[in-house]
């Protein structure tokens, strides 16, 4: 992989930038730096592939941009604001148009799939009504429909990482990260969910940064390569990866958006 | 909202503490009832003595003088009784024994007065004067009085000691139901929960496990407290005869579990807070 320069010497884009580091630095405590003067910015629409060993940060620099883990120096702005000062009020505010997953599910094994999915519409308290009518067309959209009474924990692996998504979707977030989601599906699975995953940064304009260890999963799709190696971050592949068709996600409460993706993703794992 | 999404996850500690809540309620509704219930009787007693005297003319040659001050002021006095020499011997009986024959003659003559008013007997009892001894009841009853007082602030010094120690049960409830479900709490955060809704959702529980463990308290110390009352008048004594627990009594007391109730919501607020904004 070549490093390359990103987004900030192309003149015009830091307008669109959604995602901007600079001189960023990350620690687990006392613990020597695990990430160290990482600068970039992402424009929104963008999908990346984020690469690098087991414990080299990935996960970490993910945190960092959910606001999950505090920089120990340096400026992180999501959608132009600056988040190191944000009171925890704010930051749940601008966590409400984002969305995580998380390679073991952070799912809750005592409700149901259907409670699952409906929890980040419930903590935005969102009419019960809507709830289910989104709730039954995501679950449906993802293939899981019949599950949506079960217990999380009596689904497979790639089952259960299907409700994580389908959580995270569910927001119709504009900036979507994703920790090694594929890590625990099947090839066949994995490129299901990718699918899934361009088709929400296609025709939403999500701006999608998916970490993982799937060198064949970036073969196949061509998408520029954020690679964390000895603390540093550095970019490969092509700068444009993408030009979206909308500026803007849709309405939370548009149900078409769902039935769009659908069509693409009604049996996904099931086989 | 209409259900807890949660915090299902409490009823790991539901059972304990609804024993809990419950049994401080029913302490605290006993020790404000007991409180009530002497406060009121040391009043009720307090009121029935405030018009009353005892005179004791211990010189038989001043009776006369004496008489003749109670005959000048009938107007002040509604009731006097001069009390007769048995029943003078069976109140000496225990102090002086057998042999009333020979002491007779050194008891004092007594007169139990009661009075109109507090001012009348205060004006007879200076006209009396050094002629005899006048002796206010209400002056003679301080010690009882003083010490069904104390009793009162023993009594509430221990609700005060039973909110404390809800406060703290309930902290402790809220911290270690925190704990034990750290990771939940960070899927919450994740999924854009804020902490005024992860705040709610612990109030919610907080709020319906204490309702029914302080409607429960305060069923059971209700019967109880009557019958502590109850015992206490049938013994007919002093003032435990006139131990009473007024409709205002029982509405301070039906107040008690519903204040348990806010004030373990209000607990849960605070330290729910702490514990979010101690993990951010």
């Amino acid at each position: 992989m070549t490093p390359q320069f990103f987004f900030t010497n192309i003149p015009g884009m830091e307008d669109n930038t959604i995602i901007s580091f600079a001189g960023v630095g990350a620690r687990y405590e006392n613990n020597p730096d695990i990430l160290t003067d990482v600068s970039f910015n992402i424009s929104a629409g963008s999908f990346y592939f984020l690469s690098g060993a087991s414990g080299a940060g990935k996960t970490t620099l993910l945190r960092l941009i959910y606001h999950l883990h505090r920089p120990c120096r340096g400026t992180i702005k999501i959608f132009g604001n600056p988040t190191n000062s944000m009171s925890r009020d704010e930051i749940t505010e601008m966590r409400h148009k984002m969305a995580i997953v998380f390679q073991e599910y952070s799912l809750l094994s005592h409700i149901s799939v259907f409670d699952n999915v409906a929890l980040p519409l419930r903590v935005r308290g969102m009419d019960e009504a809507k709830i289910k009518k989104l709730v039954t067309k995501t679950l449906e959209w993802v293939g899981l429909a019949k599950y949506a009474n079960a217990n999380p924990k009596t689904l497979s692996g790639g089952q259960q990482q299907r409700v994580s998504v389908a959580r995270a979707i569910i927001v119709q977030p504009s900036i979507m990260l994703a920790d090694e989601p594929t890590g625990n599906l099947d090839d066949e699975n994995a490129s299901r969910l990718m699918e899934l995953f361009i088709q929400m940064n296609k025709m939403f304009n999500t701006t999608i940064i998916l970490a993982t260890h799937n060198s064949k999963l970036m073969e196949t799709y061509r998408f520029p390569i954020m690679h964390v190696e000895n603390h540093k971050l550095t970019f490969s592949g092509p700068t444009h990866p993408h030009i979206s068709a909308k500026k803007t996600a849709p309405e939370i409460h548009d149900v078409g958006y769902f039935a769009d993706l659908s069509k693409q993703f009604n049996d996904i794992g099931n086989k | 909202m209409k259900k807890p999404i949660v915090f299902s996850l409490f009823h790991d500690q539901s059972v304990f503490m609804t024993a809990i809540m419950g049994i401080m309620t029913f302490l605290a509704v006993l020790s404000l009832g007991l409180a009530l219930a002497i406060g009121t009787g040391i009043v009720n007693w307090n009121r029935q003595w405030d018009v009353h005297a005892t005179v004791q003319v211990t010189n038989n040659e001043k009776i006369d003088t004496i008489k003749r001050v109670f005959e000048t002021n009938q107007d002040k006095i509604d009731t006097i009784r001069q009390i007769n020499d048995d029943e003078m011997s069976t109140l000496m009986k225990p102090w002086l024994g057998g042999g009333n024959g020979v002491l007779k003659k050194y008891l004092p003559t007594m007169f139990e007065i009661k009075f109109k008013s507090r001012a009348d007997m205060n004006t007879v009892g200076n006209l009396v004067g050094n002629n005899a001894r006048f002796i206010p009841h209400h002056d003679a009853l301080r010690p009882s009085i003083s010490a069904g007082w104390k009793m009162v602030m023993i009594l509430t010094l221990l609700l005060g000691l039973i909110i404390v120690t809800i406060g703290t049960c309930v902290s402790f409830i809220a911290r270690n139901t925190a704990i034990l479900h750290k990771r939940e709490l960070e899927i919450l955060n994740q999924v854009g929960a804020s902490d005024h809704f992860v705040t709610k959702q612990m109030q919610m529980i907080v709020a319906k496990i204490c309702t029914t463990a302080c409607g429960i308290g305060f069923i059971v110390a209700c019967p109880i407290l009557i019958m502590i009352v109850g015992v206490a008048r049938s013994a007919r004594v002093g003032l435990m005869a006139m131990l009473e627990i007024s409709g205002a009594g029982w509405i301070a007391l039906l107040l008690v579990p519903f204040i348990i109730v806010l004030f373990a919501i209000m607990v849960t607020k605070r330290t729910t807070l702490k514990i979010l904004n101690c993990e951010s």
